[in-house]
């Protein structure tokens, strides 16, 4: 029993230890992910030229590519990837469903639809023949995207919470959102769009070829608004996850929580889908990897999910962009022909 | 389903209410000849129908709209019996070719084969959709039963919606893989019946009449299965011998119509539910009136899609999701998903 005891405390004190070399750790992993993607890609330059142009010198061409297309993009790539993997873990845990996800809670489903909607609209209202994207639209998407996933959001709260359904049908209820947006989406883009199909389907992948710095900026705020509302909401969340009688015995009102943090992850995360299409499975899959990361310093989880979900997309993205060549590969096929592997072990682990 | 009410009467007939859908297919479909960006009379229409020549109208009618409305009937029986046979082999009302992933599994293995293999016949890809589907099927059998042996609703219905996440992350990737063709292949891909000629009405009508054919003949396993699985075996059925057969049955019929029209969501799951509202007397006549209201609904969705906004046209699967879409949420919201034995 003495034994026991003294054993438990070790292995506590030694979890206490080694929580910051989880840290470390992760830190390392985003240390090394950030500049291999902007160091490596189809162009190639010269490692003394990359390194001469992140320096502040370096040929014309070595800045531009770097500076102008790489960089830009590994920005977008690591925000969106925050706002991913921090929205899937607030879905997971207010839904206490270990497979809520932007994707499946129907919020990427309903940003798409928007999306669609207003670039086919726009493009038809500028341009008769419905052959050139005119400048403005591209800057608007990920708001339009964000109304289209607040929209969808509303509906299955106003669905699922209105009659107190559980955890399950919350998400059964986000799944057929989803699909209904979904088959919407691409009814309208099959209709309607005759020239810019391309454009759409590269988007509908989830992608991030082509950002600028104009995504990286858009998405700054959103994200960093939402880490910094992240604090506060810890402790709601905790009692969030547990039943909504016990949280209300702690005096907190479980709907009005309920609904906070669905806002708070829907606007994360549709603003990604705005700025870069529907990226699947990174906020199902990086809260997943967070935990089994951490193991039992549950304090290091939201830290842990957010560095993570910045490597994910990195790594997924320069994966693609390596193995794909020039027709690379759009991250959201490599995150969902990764993903699915690993959601079926989770089915098939969930009672 | 427990807190179905027990059956009533009927207010028609089962084979009244059947052929009256049947009829109204057929009123739809005749209503639909007339309609189009180059309208025609219903005289014209009678004489363009009862003497076949080489004038406008009559090509119109033959080699356009007639089949086209008669793939969507078509088309829209396969589906509906799929559906059916699904939801009552798995034992979940929320079974559909869609949310088992089947419609994507033959969907996909078809666009596979039309990217990778342009050499192959078209004329094999009903047999290429029967595998992919079948596989896919397979798949989300396989990840709903889980670890325990026994899947809820909400397995299998996420386990339908994860394999068609994947599938269509292949999709999409085929899609932009397949360059200038990449624009006719989303309008396949996004369900629809427009081009919808003779030869693929023949292409596709012996595979649903297979499906619907077979159901029908195995009316007494099925009649055990939507008791439950217990009575079933204890009546001498074998559940390992039927099992796979229904399954087949269930995965033919999506086979034959998806190469013609892509993925049409939704009909399969909607139409036996709105079938079962009618409450027939039967599983004989459950099917038959299952079949009938796919049939109609896809005709008229159809008719929808290609008239609303002439001269363009929308794709079905929009109507059909419009439709299809709130009974899936009233399902979800209706069903107390504890008890394993709802058909």
């Amino acid at each position: 029993m003495d034994r026991t005891a003294t054993a438990l405390r070790s292995s506590r004190a030694h979890h206490a230890g080694s929580g910051w070399l989880v840290l470390a750790g992760c830190l390392l992993a985003v240390a090394l992910a950030l500049p291999l993607a902007v160091l490596l890609g189809v162009a190639d330059i010269p490692l003394s030229d990359s390194l001469a142009t992140l320096g502040g010198g370096g040929s014309v061409m070595a800045r531009s590519i770097l500076l102008d297309f790489r960089l830009p993009r590994v920005a977008t790539g690591v925000l969106a990837g925050i706002n991913f993997a921090v929205a899937g873990l607030l879905l997971q845990r207010i839904t206490r469903n270990p497979l809520a996800d932007p994707s499946i809670m129907g919020i990427s489903q309903g940003a798409t639809l928007a999306v669609a909607v207003f670039l086919l609209v726009s493009v038809y209202s500028h341009a008769p023949g419905g052959n050139t994207l005119p400048e403005l639209p591209v800057a608007w998407l990920p708001a339009v995207g964000m109304l289209g996933g607040l929209g969808a959001a509303g509906l299955v709260h106003l669905l699922a919470l209105r009659h107190d359904l559980g955890p399950m049908r919350i998400t059964l209820c986000g799944v057929a959102i989803g699909a209904l947006l979904h088959a919407l989406a691409m009814g309208i883009i099959a209709g309607w769009g005759s020239t810019r199909i391309e454009i759409l389907l590269e988007w509908l992948a989830g992608s991030l070829y082509a950002r600028s710095w104009d995504h990286a900026a858009f998405l700054a705020p959103f994200t960093l608004a939402g880490l910094a509302l992240l604090p506060p909401i810890l402790r709601p969340l905790d009692l969030l996850s547990l039943d909504a009688s016990v949280a209300q015995s702690f005096g907190l009102s479980y709907r009005r929580h309920f609904t906070l943090v669905l806002c708070l992850a829907c606007g994360l995360a549709s603003s990604a889908v705005g700025a870069v299409g529907p990226i699947a499975f990174v906020g199902l899959l990086t809260p997943h990897l967070a935990r089994h990361v951490v193991g039992r310093r549950r304090r290091l989880l939201l830290p842990v999910t957010i560095l993570l979900g910045a490597v994910v997309v990195t790594a997924g993205d320069l994966a693609g962009r390596l193995i794909g060549g020039a027709d690379e590969i759009p991250i959201g096929v490599v995150t969902a022909l990764l993903g699915v592997p690993v959601l079926i072990v989770l089915l098939r682990k969930t009672p | 389903m427990a807190s179905r009410p027990s059956p009533g009467p009927l207010l028609l007939s089962p084979g009244l209410l059947t052929a009256a859908l049947l009829l109204t297919a057929a009123l739809l479909g005749g209503w639909g000849l007339l309609l189009g960006s180059r309208p025609l009379r219903p005289d014209t229409l009678l004489s363009v129908l009862l003497h076949p020549s080489d004038a406008i109208d009559s090509i119109l009618v033959w080699t356009l709209r007639l089949p086209r409305s008669l793939c969507a009937f078509v088309g829209g029986v396969g589906l509906a019996v799929s559906g059916l046979l699904l939801q009552i082999l798995t034992r979940n009302p929320l079974a559909g070719p869609g949310l088992t992933g089947v419609t994507s599994g033959a969907v996909t293995a078809i666009l596979l084969c039309f990217v990778l293999l342009p050499g192959f016949s078209s004329a094999y890809y009903p047999l290429v959709g029967l595998a992919g589907g079948l596989s896919a099927a397979a798949a989300t059998a396989w990840i709903a039963r889980g670890g325990s042996g026994k899947g809820g609703p909400m397995r299998l219905a996420l386990g339908g919606i994860s394999v068609a996440l994947f599938l269509g992350a292949v999709t999409t990737y085929l899609i932009l893989l397949s360059g200038p063709q990449s624009t006719s292949l989303f309008f396949w891909l996004s369900g629809g019946f427009q081009g919808g000629s003779w030869p693929q009405l023949l292409a596709m009508t012996p595979w649903v009449a297979i499906g619907l054919a077979g159901a029908l003949a195995c009316l007494r396993v099925i009649t055990l299965f939507t008791l439950s699985e217990q009575a079933a075996a204890g009546m001498g059925l074998n559940p390992a011998l039927w099992k796979p057969v229904l399954l087949l049955l269930a995965v033919l019929p999506v086979a034959g119509v998806a190469p013609v029209a892509g993925h049409v969501a939704f009909v399969g799951l909607a139409s036996p539910h709105i079938a079962r509202l009618l409450k027939p007397p039967g599983p004989g006549w459950l099917i038959g009136l299952t079949a009938a209201l796919g049939g109609t609904m896809v005709v008229a969705a159809d008719l929808v899609a290609r008239t609303v906004v002439l001269p363009r046209e929308i794709p079905v699967s929009i109507v059909a999701a419009l439709i299809g879409g709130p009974v899936f949420l009233h399902l979800v919201r209706r069903h107390r998903f504890s008890s394993g034995t709802e058909v």
